[in-house]
């Protein structure tokens, strides 16, 4: 690394550090995710002078195609998606000067990529500083990978990183794998795995509430909570996602990243800093701690469902075998619930239930702590019967923000009580947008922060805990579930929650 | 005399208690009507802001802003109205108290008291403001004009306050006015300048030049900076300050020692020569220009010159004529290296004042620059 002279005229100033300058190759940049979250964040990174002051966009894909096209077509996208509109037509012209676009069919391709790299890295002083996204069906992840190693992509001075999109792997070995193919090119500080879960704001928030507050953590623990729950519901269907869908499910889509990213996140140990090494190092202990659900008890623990037809906001949708490009007996999950639990000292016997699915009745994720009820009961049952166990309540979308349950008497002569309600609510408290998770990511990779990235281990951990639930299944030990659109799902997830006596909360 | 309006400033108190009773039941009578409609009050309140004004027309400004900024930071505002104009006459103090509805989604109550003291007040006014701070919240201190040197209702409430808002751009003049701000700073209070927090954006361009690691080395090179400030059309008003402060804040930084002021150039600018840690030296020229749609004092451009051995770099911020946008440009030897537009509205008092009641610390860059130019004087 080379030494860089400190800026005296950084101190102070309230903005985040911008990144050094750099160049952004973004691989797949004719695809979607380019043009509905990459292009939408930079911009509005540019908007908020985050951006450094040299900096260019090179995008890359197979498909042959003008500069000046690309361009129309990401101000285009940049139009329709971006958080902020209308597009600031005067930031974007001088933003746009610094894309480019090389289409990389074949060998010859990367060779004009690397050319074009030097050039543009010459003209805006980026001294090697590269920053490669792998925006594209993950099957193209090795060979591109392979690539950026055989045509000497990586500048010869200044970082190299790479940012690897989800899936990354669709199961223990394959992610091994292309672990290692990564790693014939990039170190593993170099990999910035993304989970845009972890770049919501009020997931980060998850941290802060456990561990800028004193009230919380000491009850944090299964001496005072009965159960936790995590709930990732969704309303849209699969979209136009079917081929890759189809393959995966719910389970692959949502739990192994999203979902234990979550519990991870409410089941750690304080880290002893807030930095990458310390975060994420408590975070591969917990999913460590996970206890694997064996594939001869996916009957007891977990739910699979399939959603047929139905009503989301009182129009008709079609099930998920009706879909577009999904198999008439498809047997791909659309729902999964679970119980797991985390054998340490902390969590010991506390279930953890987690539940994800298409077209609920409506989009909502939330994490709730549900407390033990008062060990000993002073009021008649009569006078509680309106009362609740406390909880606590995360929303992470939409509506970001958290609540807490407690009982209150009811302003009447006599005893009444009943729960009531203190929320808080970050779109009031602070009247600002969060940004975007993907602009929150993008500028710490360009930054080199990966406190927010899964790390390899990590994602190992993740796998080696789907992968014997996903065997089970396979091994046609759990029957599909069909529940109907626009209900909570199948009959048999209340089940699994009921057994315990438990209900699952109203989103 | 002049009677208060009583429509905006609310309901006349006879007392301290009083006041009390009056807010406790139009708190009552805000979260019943907000009820009727269906919708659910939250009082709130984070901060104590205390307003100090001499004119009625600086006092509603400051009530209007603060009510703007009602849901971002929900306050008890107290505004003190001083009217020394009635002398001789003992002193007296009117109370109004007033819970304002803004009209939001999600409404807000926040409380807003004015008190009047008339006549010769000075010793008085704190013991007013006292019993009507809530407990535990910080207190800020929004100073609207200048504040005197050496008075005493000024140091008793600094002495309050937490924090103290000025706005150097109301200065009559600047370079007698800014060392006196300088001396409240010793009263160790935080210091907010609503001028110094119109340069942020300003500072964060100019800093982002320089982590270009390829232009860092010019930092250490510079020969000369220009900076213009908009003035009126016929060039009579002419206020320096921010452009001041600019100078006072790279200077400080980047350890530049005053050596004469060559001042006054032309049309009422500035120009200092500077010496540089290595003793080279830096020519600085603050020009006063006419630019339609800025305030007066606001900072139109800058241009910083530098050199390292031979080769030269000109790292040049101009506002745009939409006022909304600037152009930031890297010339180094002679051929642009980077050119951008980014967007630099003007900001208003409130969100001006926003930005600064999110910070409760001491702002050691900008007393860094005052006594940097407390030092060109």
């Amino acid at each position: 690394m080379t030494v860089t002279l400190s800026n005296p005229l950084r101190e102070g100033l309230r903005l985040a550090r911008t990144p050094e300058p750099a160049c952004l190759v973004i691989f797949g940049a004719s695809g979607d995710l380019t043009a509905r979250k990459l292009m939408p964040a930079l911009y509005n990174l540019a908007l908020q002078h985050l951006l450094p002051a040299s900096f260019a966009v090179i995008g890359t894909a197979r498909r042959s195609m003008t500069e000046d096209a690309f361009r129309t077509e990401l101000h285009d996208a940049v139009a329709e998606f971006s958080r902020t509109r209308p597009i600031n037509e005067e930031v974007w012209a001088t933003f746009a000067r610094s894309i480019y676009y090389v289409p990389t069919p074949d060998d010859r391709g990367y060779d004009e990529l690397g050319r074009v790299l030097a050039r543009v890295d010459g003209e805006i002083g980026a001294n090697g500083n590269r920053l490669f996204y792998l925006a594209t069906p993950p099957a193209g992840y090795e060979p591109i990978i392979r690539a950026i190693g055989a045509h000497s992509l990586r500048g010869t001075t200044g970082w190299s990183r790479v940012v690897v999109e989800k899936p990354y792997g669709h199961d223990l070995e394959s992610a091994m794998h292309l672990t290692s193919v990564v790693q014939e090119v990039f170190r593993e500080d170099e990999v910035f795995r993304i989970d845009h879960y972890l770049g919501k704001e009020t997931v980060q928030n998850i941290l802060v509430l456990r561990f800028a507050n004193s009230i919380f953590e000491p009850i944090w623990t299964r001496q005072y909570v009965d159960h936790v729950q995590i709930t990732a519901a969704e309303s849209i269907g699969i979209e136009e996602r079917a081929g890759y869908y189809d393959s995966a499910g719910a389970m692959r889509d949502i739990v192994q990243n999203h979902l234990l990213q979550l519990l991870a996140l409410v089941g750690m140990e304080p880290p002893s800093a807030f930095d990458d090494r310390s975060v994420r190092d408590e975070k591969v202990k917990v999913l460590r701690a996970l206890r694997r659900i064996a594939p001869d008890a996916v009957d007891e623990l977990t739910v699979r469902g399939q959603h047929g037809p139905g009503f989301i906001g009182g129009e008709r949708v079609v099930g998920y075998r009706e879909e577009p490009g999904v198999a008439p007996n498809s047997q791909t999950e659309t729902y999964v619930a679970l119980k797991c639990f985390i054998d340490n000292w902390r969590w010991e016997d506390t279930p953890f239930y987690i539940r994800t699915g298409k077209r609920l009745p409506k989009r909502s994720t939330e994490i709730a702590i549900r407390f033990r009820v008062a060990p000993h009961r002073i009021f008649t049952r009569e006078a509680s019967e309106g009362l609740d166990a406390n909880e606590l309540v995360i929303r992470i979308q939409p509506d970001e923000g958290i609540s807490l349950t407690f009982g209150a008497k009811v302003p009447v002569q006599g005893l009444r009580i009943r729960s009531v309600n203190m929320d808080f609510g970050y779109g009031e408290s602070f009247m600002v947008d969060a940004p975007d998770s993907y602009e929150t990511l993008i500028l710490d990779a360009l930054r080199g922060d990966a406190t927010l990235f899964t790390r390899r281990d990590e994602v190992e951990q993740q796998w080696a805990f789907v992968d014997p639930i996903l065997s089970g299944w396979h091994a046609g030990r759990q029957d599909l579930a069909l529940y109907a659109a626009g209900t909570w799902g199948p009959d048999q997830a209340d089940a699994l929650i009921a057994r315990d006596g438990r209900t699952w909360r109203r989103p | 005399m002049t009677v208060i309006d009583e429509a905006f400033w609310g309901a006349r108190a006879a007392s301290i208690d009083a006041l009390e009773r009056e807010l406790a039941r139009l708190r009552r009578a805000a979260v019943a009507h907000a009820k009727e409609r269906g919708q659910a009050l939250a009082r709130a309140s984070v901060l104590n802001l205390v307003v100090y004004a001499e004119r009625e027309i600086h006092a509603r400004r400051a009530a209007r802003a603060v009510a703007d900024l009602a849901l971002r930071h929900p306050s008890r505002a107290i505004v003190v109205l001083g009217d020394r104009r009635r002398d001789g006459v003992d002193a007296s103090v009117q109370l109004h108290c007033h819970v304002p509805q803004s009209d939001g989604a999600q409404p807000v109550l926040y409380e807003q008291i004015l008190a009047r003291v008339r006549g010769d007040f000075d010793e008085r006014v704190a013991s007013v403001v006292i019993p009507l701070l809530v407990p535990d919240l910080p207190v800020f201190l929004w100073w609207t004009g200048t504040p005197p040197s050496d008075a005493r209702h000024v140091d008793d409430l600094v002495t309050l306050a937490d924090r103290l808002i000025v706005d150097s751009a109301d200065f009559a003049r600047a370079d007698v006015t800014l060392p006196e701000v300088a001396r409240l700073a010793r009263l160790r209070v935080g210091i907010t300048d609503l001028n110094w927090a119109r340069l942020t954006h300003w500072r964060e361009l100019i800093a982002q030049f320089f982590d270009v690691p390829a232009w860092r080395p010019f930092l250490d090179g510079i020969t000369g900076m220009r900076a213009g400030f908009a003035v009126d059309m016929d060039g009579r008003d002419i206020h320096p300050s921010q452009a001041l402060l600019l100078l006072g804040w790279m200077a400080s930084c980047l350890g530049w020692r005053p050596v004469e002021a060559l001042a006054p150039s032309e049309a009422g600018g500035v120009l200092f020569k500077m010496a540089r840690a290595d003793n080279a030296a830096v020519m600085v020229r603050l020009r006063p220009r006419f630019e339609r749609g800025l305030d007066t004092g606001d900072v139109s451009g800058v241009r910083i010159q530098a050199a390292r051995g031979r080769e030269t770099a000109e790292f040049v911020i101009k506002r745009a004529p939409d006022q909304r946008h600037a152009t930031a440009t890297a010339v180094v030897g002679g051929v642009v290296r980077a050119e951008r537009v980014v967007p630099l509205p003007a900001l208003g008092i409130r969100e001006l004042l926003g930005e600064e009641l999110a910070i409760a610390g001491n702002d050691h860059v900008y007393e860094a620059a005052l006594a940097t130019l407390m030092a060109l004087a």
